[in-house]
């Protein structure tokens, strides 16, 4: 399976902005993008993304927040999640694999080259499962 | 005239004639009685008892004459008494023989003489003579009856000697017995056969009795009252008194007395006669009491014997010699003998050898030398030397002497006394070699009230100690007072007076000055002994302490150091909250400082233990705890920060470092640690942590975005830009590339200066790693136009380090030869095992590294050139992240320049042990 709806939740407008052309113009995704967690919990259902990735640091409900609530989704308790953040000291990466994401990957991120990452980690999550 | 001759047997007639015992007595009427009867019967005028002496006749009785003598040679019984029968002369007037006779010619004009010898003890010591002036013819008859008056004469000669014997006996036995009484002793008269038994008064007194009182006597008498033990004595000396072996019984008997005691009798006595068959009949005694002189000789022997014990039992000899050259011995007493090997005797007179033959040959001339200067002094010698034994051993005597000297002022003898004092001399020497080895003094010291003082045994150390030599202070001990430190002087005579008047130990430290002006500690201790003249004695041992006394002057002050830095300590560890514990895994024990009261907010009152230590644990960090105590055993060191709970319920930081004891010290497992109170540090960190997050993240979240649009711009993929807007593309976007590297940069830094850079050590695959590198930087080389060629590496060359980590050095290693490097230059990377490492090369033939930057490049912030037109790009931290990366991880980093030629980059990290070469 090929990995082609991904959703973005990320309350920095600018970086939404740049992901957006990186993920659907370059990368060429299907992408929801989303400015909360709540927003993102309130929409994912509806559109049933293969792979969510989170920002960690954003208001009121925070990446793990929303790593939780998207967990109590009975159909979103298995999509793999992975974290894009600058919180990337090593005792925080240890915590958002802890709370069950399949990967961090690091900001600054490389627009040219975050939908060649997301296709990898997705097949190495499929190979896994 | 015819002179009579004088009889071939004159000498014992004479003797005969002596032993009648007439000679010159007085008449006596017995014989006159029968001259007379002679003369009336025979009719005759002269009658004469006329005993013949050497010159003359001497007439005992005579009847019709005057004269009591007249000379032999004129007499007629001269002739009488030549032959036994009668002489008989008829008539002298007509015989030629006494014609001219004095006697016959003039009165009494003898005529006719007729005289029958006189005998006696069978000689014929002269006649019994009658006499007429007228011419006369005996008749037979009248000649026998002659005879017969002669034979009565000569048995009134023997009566009366008899009778004269018995009178004197009597004398001599009134005389004797007066003697014996006056001597008060006692006489025995024993009939040997029959037993029967005469005492005196006397005899019965002596064993306390009166006679009548023992009665009736006989020998059992005696028997019954000498001693038991005595009788066969006796019987033995009778016995050889009997065989005529003793001339006399002489015997020294106890006999008891009537009071019970027993008394000392001597009985001597004699047989006086003899049964016709031989055998002793009477035996008479005397029997003295002896006692006195018994007891006396007793008491004579006891003293001469104890004498004797006491010579045999002096310790030494006791001699007396002459004064001459050999000094022959005139007494030596009997412990010579086990000195020299020979016996008392061989010495006396120097019969076998002299006593100077035994003395040491070294010895002769000093003690001749010292003798005679003694005796001309009038002195008396005290000399000690050497006496070979006969075994061949040497023995030390010491010998005091003297000369006897007479009236004249001349030596009569030497006497003296020898003592052996070989045991008291190795003795000495052995003390002497013993207290040689000694490092202090030992000695007595004497004082007495009057303030005297004196050492009268030192030994040789005495001059280390005081300067002095043991014969100066042996009778006078000022000279060490002298030496005493003056300060000390008025304590240490204080400390011998309390010691002399308790007679308690004597211990005391002082100083002592010696004559080279050093001053040494000394440390005294004796104990003291009363002596009868007043004095004190001490026996005891001074010893120099001068070095340990100034240790312990030095440990007492390195103590009030160590105390007063203990109470900076006690002050600092309050001040900071550190406290101590010590605890033994094995038992539970704990101890802890005060200060862990006030970290853990315990009542002082508390007992430490390890159970209410482990109580107060944060339940979430419990298992750092554990691990660490784990880690322990293993490494020796537990090293941890976790929470507490208080029992107010505060929360604290704590940091406990603690190392276990080793097993051989503390079998008990213990831990000593120390536990401060970090909860400030802590919070401190954990504020510095979010600050560093929350920096890191709001720098990363602005420039993700500006670095991302660059990118995409960059990129192409939204359309062509005109030239000059994508040469500011390219400029904006490597600078907020040099921007991001310069946050992660820093961050690292951070975090290795902190050491909270984790690393997670594995053994790697050498070539797989270095590939990896390569491929991470080929895009970048292929930017600089240069390529990277890496070297063959050994298959299977595995090394320890933490993969990411190595990566980063990796790629900061090679970005930077790639950057320093020309266009179409070529970087070689290498790898080979050196040792026990692994040996990385990074080869550029860049420019090299200039000589005067050469020791600043792994600081951090360092650039070559230092202008504002960098060329590498870099952040001026990647050389001093690689260091501390590679350090950190067990290796080291370094590096070969040559200016214009080229830089080599090596590090080494340690080799997977078991990896293939």
């Amino acid at each position: 399976m090929v990995l082609e709806r991904v959703m973005h939740v990320e309350d920095d407008e600018s970086i939404r902005a740049v992901a957006e052309i990186a993920l659907t113009d370059v990368a060429g995704f299907e992408l929801l993008s989303c400015d909360s967690g709540q927003r993102a919990l309130a929409q994912v259902e509806a559109f049933a993304p293969q792979l969510i990735l989170l920002d960690v640091m954003m208001p009121q409900m925070d990446g793990l927040q929303t790593l939780a609530g998207l967990r109590q989704l009975p159909s979103m308790a298995q999509v793999p999640v992975v974290f894009m953040t600058a919180k990337i000291q090593q005792a925080e990466k240890q915590q958002y694999l802890d709370a069950g994401a399949i990967a961090v990957i690091d900001k600054p991120f490389d627009p040219m080259l975050l939908g060649d990452t997301l296709h990898g980690l997705y097949q190495q999550y499929l190979e896994q499962q | 005239m015819q002179q009579p001759e004088i009889p071939k047997n004159e000498k014992q007639r004479l003797a005969a004639l002596l032993n009648s015992a007439l000679l010159d007595t007085d008449a006596e009427p017995r014989f006159d009685r029968l001259t007379s009867l002679v003369q009336q019967c025979l009719a005759t005028e002269i009658v004469l008892v006329s005993l013949v002496d050497t010159q003359r006749q001497w007439f005992k009785s005579r009847q019709g004459l005057n004269a009591c003598e007249t000379n032999r040679d004129i007499s007629f019984c001269g002739h009488a008494i030549l032959a036994d029968d009668i002489f008989e002369v008829s008539d002298a007037s007509q015989d030629v023989m006494f014609a001219d006779n004095p006697l016959v010619t003039h009165a009494p004009f003898i005529r006719f003489y007729a005289g029958a010898p006189l005998h006696f003890q069978s000689q014929r010591i002269g006649t019994l003579c009658i006499i007429d002036p007228k011419p006369r013819q005996l008749s037979l008859s009248e000649r026998h009856l002659l005879r017969q008056f002669a034979d009565v004469i000569e048995q009134e000669i023997a009566d009366r000697l008899q009778q004269h014997s018995q009178q004197q006996l009597a004398a001599s036995e009134l005389m004797y017995r007066s003697v014996l009484e006056g001597t008060r002793i006692g006489t025995w008269q024993w009939n040997v056969q029959t037993g029967e038994t005469v005492f005196n008064e006397r005899w019965a007194e002596i064993v306390g009795y009166g006679l009548d009182e023992l009665a009736p006597i006989d020998i059992n008498t005696w028997l019954s009252l000498a001693h038991p033990d005595d009788l066969a004595a006796s019987g033995k000396l009778l016995e050889q008194h009997f065989s005529g072996e003793l001339a006399f019984y002489d015997c020294k008997c106890r006999m008891k007395h009537k009071n019970g005691h027993w008394v000392w009798v001597h009985d001597r006595g004699q047989v006086v006669s003899w049964t016709a068959d031989n055998k002793p009949l009477m035996m008479y005694g005397t029997h003295a009491d002896i006692t006195e002189q018994k007891q006396a000789e007793l008491a004579l022997k006891a003293s001469r014997d104890q004498f004797q014990t006491l010579v045999a039992n002096i310790p030494g000899i006791t001699y007396r010699c002459k004064a001459d050259k050999h000094w022959t011995m005139l007494y030596m007493s009997g412990s010579i003998d086990p000195l020299s090997g020979y016996p008392a005797t061989d010495f006396i007179n120097n019969s076998v050898r002299s006593y100077a033959s035994v003395i040491h040959p070294d010895d002769h001339e000093r003690l001749d030398l010292a003798v005679g200067q003694a005796i001309n002094d009038k002195q008396s010698w005290l000399l000690q030397y050497r006496v070979m034994h006969k075994s061949g051993a040497i023995r030390w005597v010491e010998e005091r002497g003297r000369a006897e000297y007479n009236e004249q002022g001349e030596v009569s003898f030497l006497d003296g006394f020898i003592l052996d004092i070989t045991e008291e001399k190795t003795l000495k020497q052995q003390l002497l070699k013993l207290t040689s080895q000694l490092p202090g003094v030992v000695y007595q010291y004497q004082q007495w009230p009057d303030g005297r003082a004196c050492f009268p045994y030192a030994s040789a150390n005495i001059q280390k100690i005081y300067g002095a030599l043991p014969e100066q202070v042996k009778d006078d001990a000022t000279a060490i007072f002298g030496k005493i430190y003056p300060d000390d002087l008025a304590g240490l005579a204080n400390s011998i007076e309390l010691s002399a008047a308790n007679l308690s130990l004597w211990q005391h430290q002082y100083r002592v000055c010696l004559d080279n002006k050093k001053t040494i500690w000394v440390s005294g201790r004796a104990t003291p002994e009363s002596i009868p003249d007043g004095s004190t004695l001490w026996h005891g041992y001074i010893e120099d302490i001068t070095t340990s006394k100034q240790h312990y002057l030095e440990l007492e002050r390195l103590n009030k150091e160590y105390q007063l830095s203990q109470q900076r300590l006690e002050m600092a560890s309050e001040t900071a909250l550190i406290g101590f514990w010590q605890a033994s895994l094995k038992t539970g024990e704990l101890w802890w400082s005060p200060v862990i009261y006030q970290i853990f907010g315990f009542d002082s009152n508390i007992t430490p233990s390890v159970a209410l230590f482990k109580s107060t644990l944060h339940p979430d960090d419990r298992h750092l705890v554990a691990e660490s105590e784990q880690r322990a055993l293993q490494s020796g060191l537990h090293d941890v920060v976790h929470r507490i709970i208080r029992p107010d319920g505060n929360i604290r930081w704590v940091h406990e470092l603690a190392r276990l004891l080793p097993a051989g010290d503390s079998p008990d497992q213990v831990l000593v640690g120390s536990v401060q109170d970090v909860t400030e540090r802590m919070q401190l960190q954990q504020m510095k942590d979010a600050f560093i997050s929350t920096v890191s993240h709001e720098l990363r979240t602005p420039l993700t975005a500006i670095k991302g649009a660059l990118g995409l711009l960059h990129s192409g993929k939204l359309g062509q830009l005109p030239e000059k807007v994508q040469k500011l593309i390219e400029v904006a976007n490597s600078n907020s590339e040099r921007l991001a590297q310069l946050i992660n940069d820093l961050l690292d830094v951070e975090k290795l200066a902190a050491g909270k850079m984790p690393f997670d050590i594995q053994p790697l695959l050498v070539q797989a790693e270095l590939q990896q590198a390569v491929d991470n930087l080929q895009p970048f080389a292929g930017l600089h136009q240069a390529t990277i060629a890496l070297q063959p590496i050994v298959a299977g060359l595995k090394v320890q380090a933490d993969s990411l980590r190595l990566q980063q050095v990796l790629t900061n290693l090679l970005s930077n030869a790639i950057k320093f490097s020309p266009k179409q230059a070529k970087v070689l990377l290498t790898a080979k095992r050196q040792q026990n490492k692994v040996l990385f090369e990074i080869v550029d033939c860049g420019a090299g590294i200039p000589v005067d930057f050469q020791s600043h490049i792994f600081e951090r912030f360092a650039q070559a050139d230092g202008s504002n037109q960098r060329q590498s790009g870099g952040t001026g931290l990647g050389l001093a992240i690689c260091k501390e990366l590679v350090q950190q991880m067990g290796g080291n980093i370094g590096f070969d320049s040559v200016p214009g030629k080229g830089t080599t980059f090596y590090f080494a990290l340690p080799v997977k042990p078991d990896t293939i070469n």
